[in-house]
């Protein structure tokens, strides 16, 4: 398959104003919407969410009609809420997304509440994005003037009401139930499950988290049909993605693709490694993915390839890096990272990712010792599947992955001589 | 920080002003509590930290108590328990970042403003402090001041912005300054977040959400939720706990009203 860059929700961006209502209609914006509405139930859109394939683009690729399909059939009120609560490292796509086209974040987010008979949604916004906020307000004064939020909506009967909530700084806002504590007004702690958010989620009613980028894509599925997105791709990871691509690359960027481009090709979209320098290894999916390295770059990019590869797709994030790279301090600030962020509520995470922390730091500053090293190379099994959420299984999937590809790198930053007291 | 019968004045004048918006913000949930974090962010953006004013008037409005707002409160990162410089410098200290000169970036910041991570120069004008991923690794090493963006730093353009900010023709607003005077972020040193990376003289600076010495929120934590889930709770509390929490509540909120020493 030949390299190419496809812009689907990136149509657009960079050549109109889309954060303009008047803009973003003029491209056909709303009408999807209106069509969503008028002419299908909520039976039908999920079904054709199902039929498309999409799968979730926030991290876990969960199919997203099958999420929808978990929700009980009983008449308590159901939400939709919108995770733009971006925070993986690499992660930049629903940042672009939020900035450059809320309109069609807007508009995906209204199909995918209607679809699921949703009367309320809600979209959280990272603290950080305090300009996406703006802008994302601005759009949904637009959006309500022009009779697409509120009471009876298109002359349907259908009530839609849409808040915004801003985050205030933390990563694990991201998990979804953490993100629902946070919209309850909660500190950000996840839950126990289950129950899922499908059966018990915000103010303990039926709830569907989904992506940005997930709800985005309903825009164009119901504009060109379930068929058209499920003929790109792989047989089971269908459709288009947005991938982040940036550490030792020429032009670090947002680019869509079908998936199923290989790595390789991935890396030459965005300019190939820097002059005179070669890729030694690529972090496929965000913070929490384990590494790969040669033969794996001609793997294609999908979520069955990566899985089999030992990393995964996750949220769409490339990190790219040449011959020159220090994976020592990469390992260190991506461990600090997710020390930083446990929540605290599950000991092997709070106390292993700070223990980690500390013995990296030690390698940083060359005071490691022999032991340190097989200690990295263990302690997976002390972190892994045993915590409340995925965060404390994101620790050490990278760390893991380069210690044992460049040990070198490691064994030269252990203390030569025991110094003498 | 005293409670200075100004202070008291000037909070109470801000308290007014945003009940409004506060009313409004609470109208847009289908649960009060919600509105508890864009509230902060309100008083925040108001005062420039999250005062304990600020949360007992939340508390106010939300019905809960101050120990329950403080408790959410000091989960969140960016909201400062403690007042921080007009200019709030937060550098991304991650992957993408530390692989494109961020260290070096950095190392420049603390020698030109001549503080550490997490310290607020003394003249308050800066706060400095290097964070996590800001979702805007294309542009790296990448920085926000006042939650405003700054992309592709370079050691010229760190120069350019605090020359800028210094000269008072930085396109960003400053953060307002009202409270206790900048000297702020103080606490135990030996914290995880305030080891390392210290300037000298700043030995005693910590990290804005721990201050410490506010005292042992959990019987007022335990309050709300008999008020909450009262069936829980029965024949396991003392029983005008669980029968009049309400009153218990007054009578504590009152104690805690009196016994509060400012920090």
């Amino acid at each position: 398959m030949a390299a190419v860059v496809t812009p689907v929700l990136m149509a657009g961006i960079g050549e109109a104003d889309l954060r303009d209502i008047t803009v973003y209609r003029q491209r056909g914006g709303y009408k999807q919407l209106e069509r969503a509405f008028k002419e299908f139930t909520g039976v039908q859109l999920l079904d054709m969410a199902k039929a498309s394939g999409l799968r979730g683009r926030g991290g876990a690729g969960f199919p997203t009609g099958m999420k929808w399909g978990f929700l009980p059939g009983n008449d308590k009120p159901r939400y939709m809420v919108c995770n733009c609560d971006e925070a993986e490292p690499g992660t930049f796509k629903d940042h672009m997304l939020l900035e450059e086209t809320p309109h069609l974040v807007l508009e995906g987010i209204l199909i995918g509440a209607y679809a699921i008979g949703c009367k309320h949604a809600f979209i959280y916004i990272r603290g950080e994005f305090k300009r996406g906020f703006e802008i994302m307000s601005k759009a949904v004064e637009e959006a309500r003037a022009a009779g697409f939020i509120g009471k009876n909506l298109f002359g349907t009967g259908n009530d839609l009401e849409f808040t915004i909530h801003r985050g205030a700084g933390a990563y694990i806002c991201g998990e979804e139930t953490a993100l629902l504590n946070s919209l309850e007004g909660k500190r950000g702690e996840p839950r126990l499950k289950p129950p899922f958010p499908a059966v018990e989620g915000l103010y303990k009613m039926p709830t569907v988290v989904n992506n940005v980028e997930t709800l985005a894509y309903l825009v164009p599925i119901l504009e060109k049909g379930a068929e058209w997105f499920a003929a790109v791709g792989t047989e089971k990871s269908k459709g288009f993605k947005i991938v982040s691509i940036s550490g030792h690359v020429k032009k670090p960027g947002n680019y869509e693709i079908p998936l199923g481009t290989t790595v390789r090709e991935l890396i030459e979209i965005a300019g190939g490694p820097r002059e005179g320098r070669t890729v030694v290894a690529v972090q496929p999916g965000g913070g929490s993915s384990a590494a790969i390295f040669d033969q794996n770059l001609d793997l294609p990019y999908d979520y069955e390839s990566m899985a089999k590869a030992g990393t995964m797709l996750g949220s769409g994030a490339m990190v790219v890096f040449d011959d020159t790279t220090d994976f020592v301090k990469a390992a260190y600030s991506l461990v600090r990272f997710f020390a930083h962020e446990s929540c605290g509520q599950c000991t092997p995470c709070r106390e292993g990712g700070h223990w980690l922390e500390q013995t990296l730091e030690r390698f940083v500053h060359g005071q490691a010792l022999q032991s340190d090293i097989d200690m990295l190379k263990k302690v997976s099994r002390q972190l892994t599947g045993i915590n409340l959420c995925a965060l404390g299984d994101s620790i050490e999937p990278f760390l893991a992955s380069v210690v044992n590809r460049f040990p070198e790198q490691f064994e030269a930053r252990v203390l030569k001589e025991m110094v003498s007291k | 920080m005293t409670m200075t019968p100004d202070r008291l004045e000037v909070f109470e004048e801000i308290r007014e002003r945003l009940r409004p918006e506060c009313e409004r913000l609470i109208a847009l949930y289908p649960d009060t509590r919600s509105a508890l974090i864009p509230m902060m962010h309100l008083f925040q953006a108001e005062e420039g930290y999250a005062s304990q004013e600020a949360m007992r008037a939340i508390a106010g409005h939300l019905n809960v108590t101050t120990a329950t707002v403080e408790s959410t409160i000091s989960f969140y990162t960016l909201f400062f328990r403690k007042r921080v410089g007009k200019y709030m410098l937060q550098v991304c200290r991650n992957l993408s970042c530390t692989m494109n000169g961020a260290e070096d970036i950095m190392a420049y910041f603390r020698e030109q403003l001549g503080i550490g991570h997490l310290e607020t120069a003394e003249d308050g004008l800066f706060s400095y402090e290097e964070v996590e991923c800001l979702a805007a690794c294309d542009r790296a090493p990448c920085m926000q001041i006042n939650l405003e963006f700054v992309y592709d730093l370079t050691p010229k353009m760190v120069d350019d912005i605090l020359a800028a900010i210094k000269g008072g023709t930085y396109p960003v607003a400053p953060l307002p300054q009202t409270g206790e005077p900048p000297k702020t972020w103080i606490m135990n040193q030996d914290s995880q977040v305030s080891r390392g990376d210290k300037s000298p003289g700043a030995e005693n600076v910590g990290h804005p959400n721990n201050p410490g010495g506010i005292g042992d929120p959990s019987g007022v934590i335990m309050l709300d939720r008999i008020i909450l889930e009262r069936e829980r709770f029965v024949g396991r509390t003392r029983e005008r706990m669980v029968n009049e929490p309400n009153v218990v509540l007054e009578v504590v909120r009152e104690e805690e009203q009196e016994t509060w020493q400012p920090s």
